[in-house]
């Protein structure tokens, strides 16, 4: 056993009035500032963008939510997010990673013990603190162990053997959760219901890089006919980098090489607008290499951060203009699907590099550029895709099935 | 589905909590678990002005032997005291806890806090019933200490008063030659029992003691000394004191305590008596 977890500092705050909570989700350390009446479920939810954790009854039945609250499964719906200052959470987002699932995981999956997958979650962290603490649990003890979470597609059957086939195989114990490290959650505050205003995001103060891997990685290569001395000179400006940024705007220059901005970016129906951080980390006017990180945060809770790599080189009588972006989401926008948000900042990055080389030859600044509007910038992600299906449908046809696979790339 | 807003309180010792409930005028409300409360004030069933959370009272957090008692803390959790090297002392505890809910209940879910919610079909507050366990209360005239037989009043109503913290459960240890039974009947694991009992037993003198839960509005205890098993039935069937419900008629209840009284005394004699359980 481990130590025990350390106690909550002692606190008062009015109805109403929000209080700080500092808690471990998912190995991480996020501060959140909230009213007591918040639940950990609906922090988690609409506070840390970490919708996994599901709620059915709200009032401890269901089992829906649970989570592991400093080793133990609970109810998420049974606390309020205030009590657990100091605590270590883990939802299913940590138990394991789309590319590396937990062996509980890859086994609700082989033996179908997920339908609808509404109470997978709730099921996934009960059974692991079963085996966790009970690894020799006996197969015929199976079904009231696991009573405490309820399936409506009643997968009872498989839910049972999926679990079996996990305790046998880890009899000395469950491997532990495979994704808690340090992520990009944002302790970021949703107005509470009935509130007179939504509280601004405070606006991130330090630029922190998440440890593990990007949501995901743009690289994208553009030839300019500008030279390279012309584009250099605008990426060694920091405001003209920003102002061919489309939807970008600094709004204050911080010293140090760091900045502060803002961001809208809207792709269909989904606007955001980040307001954010930026640092000049590189800045090498010999080798034409600019790296800037940055960090945004948007109204609904999603967290951006991104490093980004931008290096210049001649290319006959123009500049080949490349571009490497590490970008980590988190929240809502983490939903959008990492492929359309990486063809989304593909086409951002073609729009910057088309402005760059704009503002180079002309040698003017470019004026403040329209935030990328929705429809252009969704239909230009679009028409890119499907140019790129045809391709694909086109490939296939001189490459009939009969090939070996090998061949098409 | 979720709670009214409410001011919310952490102090840092017994004394200051009390003198929260006592600045809140009997509109406060003790948190500890929280499995039986947050689920009350999320269905808005109450709205106390003031929620003080016990959870940062480090004074109460103990499991502890003094003398011939198991002396258990207000912040001590279900699932701890089912871990607790020391719980195996009082064995009846070790029979009862995992019949409350489900381990995820458990993990949260307070031993004192059980007591003190005093809800009829619970399980510990029949484990301090039938071991004749005492309870620490603190209030604002200071401590007292109130024998399980008078705590319970009825249906949630016990000697915790609007100002008062339950600080602590004192369990007998088990004597040598002492042999306990526990059992209930629920709809599913986990759920309230219908009807359930705690037994206990001495081999020497041959004390037989039977506690009922979920038959009436609080644990009814009877000594059961050298009753037959007819008498002990007839007894326990007597003990019923609920009309039916959607769950189960009277005499429904009657056959189930009845059948569970024999049978869990005759496990106790069966432990007292150096057998396995
Ligand atoms: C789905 C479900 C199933 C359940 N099944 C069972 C079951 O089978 N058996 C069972 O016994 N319980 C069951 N419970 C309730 C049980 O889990 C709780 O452990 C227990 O009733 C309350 O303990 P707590 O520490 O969570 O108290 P809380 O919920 O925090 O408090 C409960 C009440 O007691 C008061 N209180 C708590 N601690 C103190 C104290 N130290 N001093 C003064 N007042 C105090 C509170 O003010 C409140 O009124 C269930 C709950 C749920 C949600
Ligand atoms: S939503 Fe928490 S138990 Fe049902
Ligand atoms: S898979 Fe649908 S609720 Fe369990």
């Amino acid at each position: 056993m481990t130590s025990p977890p350390p106690l909550p500092r002692p606190v008062r705050a009015e109805a109403g009035e929000p209080l700080d909570v500092t808690m471990t989700v998912n190995g991480t350390e996020v501060s959140l500032s909230l009213p007591a009446r918040v639940t950990l479920a609906d922090a988690l939810r609409d506070h840390l963008g970490l919708t996994g954790t599901h709620l059915g009854c709200e009032h401890g039945v269901c089992g829906m939510c649970t989570v592991l609250v400093n080793g133990s499964a609970a109810r998420a719906c049974l606390l309020f997010a205030c009590q657990l200052d100091g605590a270590d959470i883990v939802t299913v987002e940590g138990l394991g990673r789309p590319d590396d699932l937990h062996p509980l995981q890859e086994a609700f999956g082989a033996h179908h013990a997920l339908q609808c997958g509404f109470c997978t979650p709730g099921f996934l962290l009960s059974s692991y603190d079963l085996l966790a603490h009970k690894p020799d649990v006996a197969e015929e003890d199976l079904p009231v162990e696991l009573s405490g979470v309820l399936c409506r597609c009643t997968g009872y059957r498989n839910i049972l053997s999926a679990v079996s086939e996990v305790a046998g195989a880890h009899r000395d114990g469950i491997p532990g959760p495979r994704n808690c490290g340090r992520h990009v959650l944002m302790g970021h505050t949703a107005a509470e219901p009935g509130a007179k205003s939504a509280p601004e995001p405070v606006g991130v103060r330090e630029i922190e890089l998440p440890q593990g891997d990007p949501t995901f990685t743009v690289e994208v290569t553009q030839e300019l006919t500008a030279s390279l001395e012309k584009t250099w000179a605008v990426l060694d400006d920091i405001d003209l980098v920003a102002a061919c940024l489309p939807g970008a705007e600094l709004t204050e220059h911080l010293g140090d090489e760091k900045y502060r901005g803002r961001a809208r970016v809207s792709v269909g129906p989904i606007r955001l607008s980040f307001v954010g951080l930026a640092q000049v980390t590189e800045r090498d006017a010999a080798a034409h290499r600019l790296r800037v990180i940055g960090q945004g945060e948007d109204a609904g809770g999603g967290r951006t951060q991104a490093d980004i790599l931008l290096v210049a080189e001649e290319a006959g009588a123009g500049t080949r203009l490349r571009a490497t972006a590490q970008v980590y989401l988190t929240g809502r926008i983490a939903q959008f699907g990492r492929a359309l948000a990486g063809d989304v900042s593909r086409r951002m990055f073609e729009q910057f590099a088309a402005a760059v080389e704009e503002t180079a030859v002309s040698g003017v600044r470019t004026t403040a550029r329209k935030p990328p509007g929705a429809l252009a910038l969704l239909a230009a992600t679009l028409v890119a895709k499907a140019r790129e299906w045809g391709r694909r449908l086109r490939r296939a046809e001189h490459n009939p099935p009969t090939h070996p696979k090998g061949t098409q790339r | 589905m979720k709670a009214a807003p409410f001011a919310y309180v952490r102090p840092a010792t017994l004394d200051d909590a009390v003198a929260e409930l006592v600045r809140s005028a009997g509109e406060g409300k003790v948190l500890a678990g929280g499995q039986s409360l947050v689920p009350i004030l999320a269905m808005r069933l109450a709205r106390p002005s003031t929620v003080v959370d016990i959870g940062a009272l480090s004074e109460l957090d103990f499991v502890r032997r003094e003398g011939n008692e198991l002396v258990v803390g207000a912040l001590v959790r279900q699932r701890t005291l089912e871990g607790h090297p020391l719980a195996a002392e009082v064995p009846l505890l070790l029979l009862a806890l995992p019949w409350i809910g489900h381990r995820e209940l458990r993990s949260r879910g307070t031993v004192c806090g059980s007591i003190a919610h005093a809800d009829p079909a619970a399980e510990l507050p029949a484990v301090a019933c039938c071991l004749g366990a005492s309870l620490e209360i603190a209030g604002p005239a200071g401590r007292r200490t109130v024998a399980a037989a008078e705590f319970f009043h009825g249906a949630m109503a016990t000697s915790v008063g609007a100002e008062d913290v339950l600080a602590a459960v004192r369990f007998p240890v088990a004597g040598s030659g002492e042999g306990f039974g526990f059992a209930e009947i629920a709809r599913r694991h986990g759920d309230f029992a219908l009807a359930g009992v705690a037994t206990r037993f001495r081999a020497g003198d041959g004390e037989a003691v039977l506690t009922a839960f979920g038959v009436s509005d609080r644990p009814v205890t009877r000594d059961v000394t050298g009753l037959g098993d007819d008498e002990v039935a007839d007894l326990a069937r007597g003990l019923v004191d609920t009309a039916g419900d959607t769950h189960g008629s009277r005499e429904y209840r009657q056959r189930l305590v009845a059948a569970l009284a024999v049978r869990e005394l005759a496990r106790a004699r069966r432990a007292a008596e150096g057998g396995s359980a």
